[in-house]
């Protein structure tokens, strides 16, 4: 059955990702918003209510409830809700518009981490799980032992194990080269499959520092109305056709299997139930890669490649990379913005600009990094992760 | 600043790694649950207790963490990993402990995983020193290395004694040493103290033992290096061994810490044997732990001395009148107040009156008690197979021991120090339990510990035929512990950091 009622973004905003030590949180969601309201020319009293992401904003900026802080902001007194993840936040949204609750809704994203440098390792890890983190677990840990463990359990060995990790490497390179034509990315430059290489030598570790995410400041918008609002407000409307969330346990030794996310693979399943698409329909794709392995995984989670077999799927493609992955003869661009990688990991305003590049990309809006696709640009895919592999949001867009 | 009601929670789930298990599924869980998770309501009441603490686990994969988080950055470099139990029905985080590894180490991962682990209970991280101390048990060492992997069997007992005696012991010390001369001494690693040691040694005890811990009735802790100036360590040691019947989540037992200098346990022993020789106590077992990570100012500052004898461990005695292994046949106590050794509140490390804790203190005390005993048994040396003394260093423990007529065969065999350094508390109980664990039956064993202050207990133990039945069941013997081809020697420097801890 196909959604009723579709949701329709119909103006994005997003500020650069970075370090914005000199900026009071609520100046990054303000340009957000101003971006996206212009677009939509639409102006405060319009907003009938706000749905706002932070992950962990009241720890890292010791702040207080972030609806009165908003409303201060916005003169706005109407509901407002606080999630922690993007994707969650857009998920209740979308719920609310299709009800009839609303037809003009804000949904915005912030988080400002870089105000808390020294002990964000630990905030995040003691989030993340607990049990794990008090035996000693770090933010990179479980992505090296989920590596090790999928190495393990699909047996590859020697040459293959050699393509695995530059598999790894090249998305990474992939992800920043993306990123170089994206001005609102945290790191616009290029970089080797040997510096990551490198860097992982220099960690003495499986991963190292280019396989992993930064710590991000930043935010984004997206003003979310009612099909019918919509049309009133552009004429390039994109709609949301399926999106759906699942949930793990906390803590992730505990899970049945440790090779890949539950959450991703069931989040898809219904997804694309709801949407009435197939795989092969999705073009556009935004990853959740808060390392290079999350990155690898999910393209098997998701049904894009076999269980162990997307480093290969993804080496052959790196090795002489066109700008996009060729899967069954198919075009698939992941991660144009730049992924978490390259173009920041503001954890509450991740998902924003994963949903922000689509809705840019389905436009044909995103300029110089505009997919130059075979075939009409019309199905993209979000996958967003809260903690590790605890919850995970799939959002299926698309534009008639 | 630490929240204490989650730490309560966390400590108590995890010091024992408690767990449950789905009668109608065999699902099994790392936390205490009143249903399963698979089966639903249907399972309410069925859900059976069970811990890992006395279980292997399997190392299944695991990583090199050399940038940890801030709380674990005193730890340095170390390997964290994923352990399951029970052929993988149940999987936990876990820290390897007890391995230092330097910066540029190569540390092959490969040849960790897939192996057995041991639970080991540890200090979990750092925190400020007003907090309450962390601790867990999801911390391992590999079995096949210093500490192997035991079962913990209950056995019901089947001799009935007369006399109260010991019915088991275990004596735990740390994986490294630091080597000075002719000296031997242990070390703890950076996330032991004397709370972990004493388990350890309430652990190793109740292993050898193999009575049915919720028949322990009292615990008594002794030491001088208790983290904690006002909190017991007995209280951790009897949930951790969950001693006495646990209702709710309280132990049905009396904890109590004791502190004499180096007497601490040792003056015990009367108390645990009167208590369990009386019958209005319902007490069946009591046991005493003599632990302690043994301090000392650093060398060449006042105090400073002590530093070349500071050794690190404990021993646990479990008292009982029945499968007895050695039966108290007197004891004699005596003492004056003598100031040979402090600490002062607040202060880090003792102070000693130097000269002074020789013959005023030490051999005065030592004489009396020890011939005191020997008078009132109407014993010569002769009729003693082994004498124990407090051993601070090498020297005390032989002069006395001639003095008082004994051979060297007599004196030699308890004689520890130079391979443990002087564990205060556990210091001549650990001699006891390397008597113990080398007499035959119907041996007398005469014991005289010390403690400044001062002070002597010596008791005359006769060993039973069941201490011979007994003895497979406890791998880490002392001689076990201070042989083992899997010490660690570390210098100076490194010693005084460990000491000091997380």
């Amino acid at each position: 059955m196909s959604m009723q009622n579709r949701p329709a973004i119909v103006a994005a905003g997003r500020t650069k990702f970075g370090e914005h030590y000199e900026k009071e949180p609520e100046k990054l969601i303000e340009e957000a918003w101003l971006k996206a309201s212009a677009e939509a020319n639409l102006e405060r009293k319009d907003i009938q209510a706000c749905y706002i992401s932070d992950y962990f904003l009241p720890i890292t900026n010791k702040l207080g409830l972030e609806e009165g802080w908003l409303s201060e902001l916005t003169e706005l007194h109407v509901p407002m809700e606080v999630t922690r993840s993007f994707g969650s936040a857009l998920s209740n949204a979308c719920n609310a518009i299709r009800a009839g609750s609303y037809d003009t809704i804000l949904v915005g994203g912030i988080e400002k981490m870089t105000d808390r440098w020294d002990k964000i390792r630990d905030d995040l890890m003691l989030l993340e799980d607990p049990w794990s983190y008090y035996a000693g677990c770090t933010p990179e840990a479980n992505h090296e032992l989920m590596l090790r463990a999928y190495i393990k359990k699909h047996n590859i060995k020697n040459e293959n194990l050699h393509k695995l990790e530059t598999a790894l490497a090249q998305i990474s390179v992939k992800n920043h080269l993306h990123a170089t034509k994206n001005t609102c990315a945290q790191y616009q430059r290029k970089i080797t499959v040997e510096q990551v290489l490198n860097a992982r030598k220099e960690a003495r570790k499986p991963l190292g520092l280019y396989d992993f995410a930064p710590i991000t400041d930043g935010a984004a918008v997206l003003i979310l109305t009612s099909e019918q609002k919509a049309k009133k407000l552009t004429d390039k409307p994109i709609h949301i056709l399926g999106f759906a969330s699942a949930t793990d346990y906390l803590t992730y030794p505990e899970r049945e299997d440790m090779t890949h996310f539950l959450v991703t693979e069931t989040a898809m399943q219904k997804a694309l139930k709801t949407a009435q698409t197939s795989l092969q329909d999705i073009q556009l794709l935004e990853l959740y890669d808060q390392s290079t392995v999350m990155e690898l995984i999910s393209m098997e989670d998701l049904g894009f490649c076999k269980r162990g077999t997307a480093w290969k799927t993804i080496h052959e493609n790196c090795e002489n990379y066109k700008g996009y992955y060729q899967i069954e003869g198919k075009q698939l661009f992941t991660n144009m913005n730049g992924g978490l990688k390259a173009d920041g990991n503001p954890l509450g305003a991740t998902g924003g600009a994963q949903i922000y590049e689509i809705f840019k990309q389905l436009r044909g809006e995103a300029g110089e990094r505009q997919a130059k696709a075979d075939s009409e640009l019309k199905h993209g895919c979000v996958l967003e992760l809260e903690g590790f592999g605890t919850k995970g949001y799939v959002y299926i867009l698309g534009r008639d | 600043m630490s929240s204490e009601p989650i730490e309560r929670r966390v400590s108590y789930l995890g010091d024992r790694l408690r767990g449950s298990r789905c009668q109608i599924c065999g699902k099994e869980y790392f936390e205490i649950r009143d249903y399963c998770g698979k089966c639903g309501r249907k399972s309410f009441g069925k859900m059976d207790e069970s811990d890992l603490f006395f279980e292997k686990g399997k190392l299944e994969v695991s990583t090199l963490i050399n940038e940890p988080t801030n709380k674990f950055i005193k730890l340095g470099n170390f390997v964290y990993g994923i352990v399951s139990f029970h052929d993988g029905k149940i999987r936990v985080p876990g820290r390897l402990t007890d391995r230092m590894i330097k910066d540029n180490d190569t540390v092959d991962l490969s040849t960790f995983e897939e192996r057995e682990v041991v639970p080991r209970f540890r200090r979990r991280y750092s925190v400020s020193a007003s907090d309450v101390i962390p601790t867990i048990s999801l911390t391992f060492t590999f079995a096949d290395e210093y500490y192997p992997h035991q079962e913990y069997k209950k056995v019901k007992p089947s001799k009935d004694y007369d006399a109260p005696g010991i019915v088991g012991y275990g004596v735990y010390s740390s994986r490294f040493r630091i080597k000075e001369g002719n000296l031997e001494r242990a070390v703890p690693f950076i996330d032991e103290d004397s709370i972990t040691a004493a388990v350890e040694a309430g652990k190793l005890a109740l292993i050898h033992s193999s009575i049915d811990t919720t028949l322990v009735g009292k615990i008594y802790v002794g030491s001088e290096s208790n983290p904690y100036a006002v909190k017991p360590i007995a209280s951790k040691v009897a949930q951790v061994l969950k001693l006495g019947e646990e209702d709710e989540d309280v132990q049905g037992i009396d904890a109590i810490d004791t502190e004499f200098a180096c007497k601490a346990a040792s003056s015990m022993f009367k108390d645990a044997a009167s208590l369990v020789n009386y019958p209005e106590s319902g007490v069946n077992h009591a046991m005493v732990i003599g632990t302690d990570n043994s301090q000392a100012a650093p060398r060449n500052s006042p105090g400073g001395e002590l530093d070349l004898f500071v050794g690190y461990g404990a021993a646990a005695f479990i008292f009982g009148k029945q499968d007895v292994i050695a039966e108290i046949e007197g004891w004699y106590s005596c003492t004056s107040d003598t100031p040979d050794f402090w600490r002062r509140d607040g202060e880090s490390f003792p102070s000693h009156g130097g000269r002074f804790t020789g013959d005023p203190a030490y051999f005065k005390h030592v004489r009396k008690a020890s011939s005191k005993i020997m008078e009132k048994l109407n014993l010569k040396p002769c009729d003693v197979t082994y004498f124990v003394a407090h051993q601070p260093n090498m020297q005390f423990p032989i002069r006395i021991a001639k003095e008082l007529g004994f051979k060297e065969e007599q004196y030699q065999p308890s004689l520890q120090v130079a391979k443990f350094g002087n564990t205060y508390s556990g210091c001549s109980p650990v001699g006891l339990a390397a008597i113990l664990d080398i007499a035959k039956p119907n041996e007398r064993i005469l014991i005289t510990s010390y403690g400044s202050g001062a002070g002597s207990d010596a008791y005359s133990l006769i060993t039973t035929n069941q201490l011979l039945d007994k003895r497979s069941r406890q791998k880490l013997t002392v001689k076990y512990q201070a042989e083992n081809p899997f010490l660690e020697y570390v210098d100076y420097t490194t010693y005084r950091r460990l000491k000091l801890g997380m």
